[in-house]
């Protein structure tokens, strides 16, 4: 009797058909939650002249008035915001790629105290942004920061790295700072995997070192360099708590990144929830675009192996 | 013979060139976390002058911090909610990450690829919602609603990270203890999790590294009761100078922990940021 009941139960149960949805399910519904309703809620809210502070019931739909103020051009800072953050993306990325690459392959070789090395490659990459920001910003201080000091010994010069001029170029600096480890640790987990055989046969042809790196180092790396281009990529558009801490965005908009400029629309001062929340999904929109392709990419490699 | 003397001093050379580079990026990589420890025990007319770089240490920054700033109850904050999210986390996200590892069926590889995705959204504009639907349910500045956003990071991190330590378990051990008899969730609790320890671990502590360096969340959602040490930068943005001091104390015992934890997973490293795709 009892034997029957269980099964029918068994039979029954839609769990018990499917074992996995007791695993996934919990997860999925919560992340579901936890994303599709304030996504909408954004959308909603971007369509509407919602102000900080303001009531409900003065809150009126506008239709696309928001977006379209954004890209008719009635908008410079947008545009502006805009160029900032891809300049930002490329140059950063571009440069910790090159350098990421140099110091791999400084690494790349067998030396003592190679654990301490990699302990200081680490600091950078878990050093609490918003703090290494504060930090930065103090040695980057034109009167009393320890970097114009340096400089004035060796080259005798003085930079005021936070002037409109410079600004930008340090939030750079501090990103390379910040990133160059990541891109030399995948790197140099790169260089390690390489198997020995296509040099070895690369010098009996007598292939000269640029050759070598551009013929056999270059492709053999390309899947990896692809994934930590993308990374940077992603996080480099998606970056707020380094260029705040440093800069605010300032002076003027100089360093203002998308980021910084849906900040200054919804929150500094005006507190125009809606309009900033257009600018928000535009920033999702890029930001989803790369993932994308990183997704595409990494789903490629999936099923190839 | 002086060919072969002049290779071998040219050797000789690029060594010491080598070693000279590594030395520097390892400078620069440190230097401005030592900057930092050096300002928070100088006096305060001291850190005026960036030529002074061995001080006897004082410590009457880190005593203003406790005593005047109430450093602590940031930390309690920052402890409560990186605690609750990397539990609560690591309980579903384990859970799920064994089932994407394990089971097959129907667009899994599209659902576990859009949880993936998710952990890329960019912060600002995820904020905005959440900001303005905290302050119409009145959880503004409570430690729930850091837990929940924080959440929103945490578990596809789990899941990836975890997927990846799981499927690198035979399957044949799980069916083993299925022919003695276990259920799934002993064999779960007891074979399984035992054997991905050393990753479950390195996946707890990138969650508790990432939560507990969060900036942009805590700084919309938090005020004053809920505040974390993050956010603790805002305090000083305005002042300038006289607070120099102060403030890289508190830089210190914001940064340290989260230092300690990362040369802990130094092995996972490249995982951990990656989320898995990356396995060394």
């Amino acid at each position: 009797m009892i034997i029957i009941k269980k099964d029918v139960f068994k039979r029954r149960s839609w769990f018990g058909r499917n074992p996995h949805l007791v695993c996934i399910l919990p997860s999925v519904i919560i992340m579901g939650l936890l994303v599709i309703i304030p996504t909408v809620f954004l959308y909603y809210l971007s369509l509407t002249n919602y102000e900080l502070g303001s009531n409900w019931s003065n809150v009126k739909m506008v239709g696309f008035a928001n977006f379209k103020r954004l890209f008719s051009g009635r908008d410079p800072e947008f545009w502006n915001s805009i160029k900032l953050s891809v300049v930002f993306m490329v140059i950063a990325t571009s440069l910790e790629l090159v350098l990421g690459f140099f110091v791999a392959f400084l690494l790349n070789r067998e030396f003592k105290f190679k654990n301490i090395v990699f302990a200081c490659l680490i600091v950078p990459i878990a050093m609490t942004p918003s703090i290494a920001g504060q930090i930065w910003k103090l040695m980057y201080n034109a009167e009393f920061g320890v970097i114009n000091y340096i400089l004035k010994i060796i080259f005798n010069l003085k930079i005021s790295w936070l002037s409109p001029e410079f600004a930008f170029t340090s939030i750079i600096i501090t990103d390379i700072w910040q990133w160059t480890p990541f891109m030399t640790l995948i790197i140099y987990a790169g260089l390690r995997s390489i198997p020995l055989d296509p040099y070895e046969s690369a010098q009996v042809d007598g292939g000269n070192a640029i050759q070598v790196f551009r013929y056999i180092t270059l492709p053999l790396l390309k899947p990896l360099l692809l994934v930590a281009i993308i990374f940077r990529a992603i996080d480099s558009l998606r970056l707020f708590d380094v260029p705040f801490v440093l800069t605010q965005g300032g002076p003027g908009s100089a360093t203002e990144l998308l980021s910084l400029h849906v900040y200054r629309l919804g929150f500094a001062q005006t507190g125009w929830i809606g309009r900033a929340s257009a600018c928000a999904i535009v920033l999702l929109v890029l930001t989803i675009l790369f993932s994308q392709i990183l997704i595409r990419y990494m789903r490629k490699g999936d099923e190839e192996n | 013979m002086r060919k072969i003397k002049r290779r071998k001093l040219l050797r000789i050379y690029k060594k010491i060139l080598t070693a000279i580079c590594i030395i520097f990026v390892c400078i620069v990589a440190v230097f401005p976390f030592f900057w930092m420890a050096l300002i928070s025990v100088k006096t305060k007319i001291q850190t005026y002058d960036p030529s002074i770089w061995f001080v006897k240490p004082n410590f009457n920054n880190y005593r203003n911090i406790i005593q005047v700033r109430h450093v602590f109850y940031y930390v309690k904050n920052s402890f409560i909610v990186v605690s609750l999210t990397t539990v609560l986390s690591l309980a579903l996200g384990s859970m799920a990450a064994y089932g994407f590892a394990r089971f097959e069926f129907k667009r899994k590889e599209n659902l576990a690829f859009w949880i993936l995705s998710l952990r890329m959204l960019p912060p600002m504009a995820t904020v905005i919602p959440y900001f303005v639907m905290a302050r119409i349910t009145g959880l503004l500045d409570t430690h729930i609603v850091l837990i929940i956003s924080y959440m929103l990071f945490n578990i596809p991190f789990t899941i990836w990270m975890m997927r990846g330590f799981f499927e690198e378990i035979p399957k044949e051990i799980e069916e083993a203890a299925f022919v003695e008899g276990c259920s799934r969730l002993q064999v779960f609790t007891k074979i399984l999790l035992p054997l991905v320890s050393s990753g479950f671990i390195a996946t707890a502590i990138f969650c508790i590294i990432q939560s507990w360096n969060e900036f942009v969340f805590a700084l919309f959602l938090t005020g004053v009761n809920a505040r974390t040490l993050p956010t603790t930068v805002t305090l000083f943005l305005s002042v300038t100078g006289v607070v120099w001091g102060e403030m890289s104390a508190i830089g210190v015992i914001t940064a340290l922990p989260v230092m300690i934890f990362a040369m802990l997973v130094q092995k996972y490293m490249i995982r951990g940021l990656t989320f898995g795709a990356v396995k060394q």
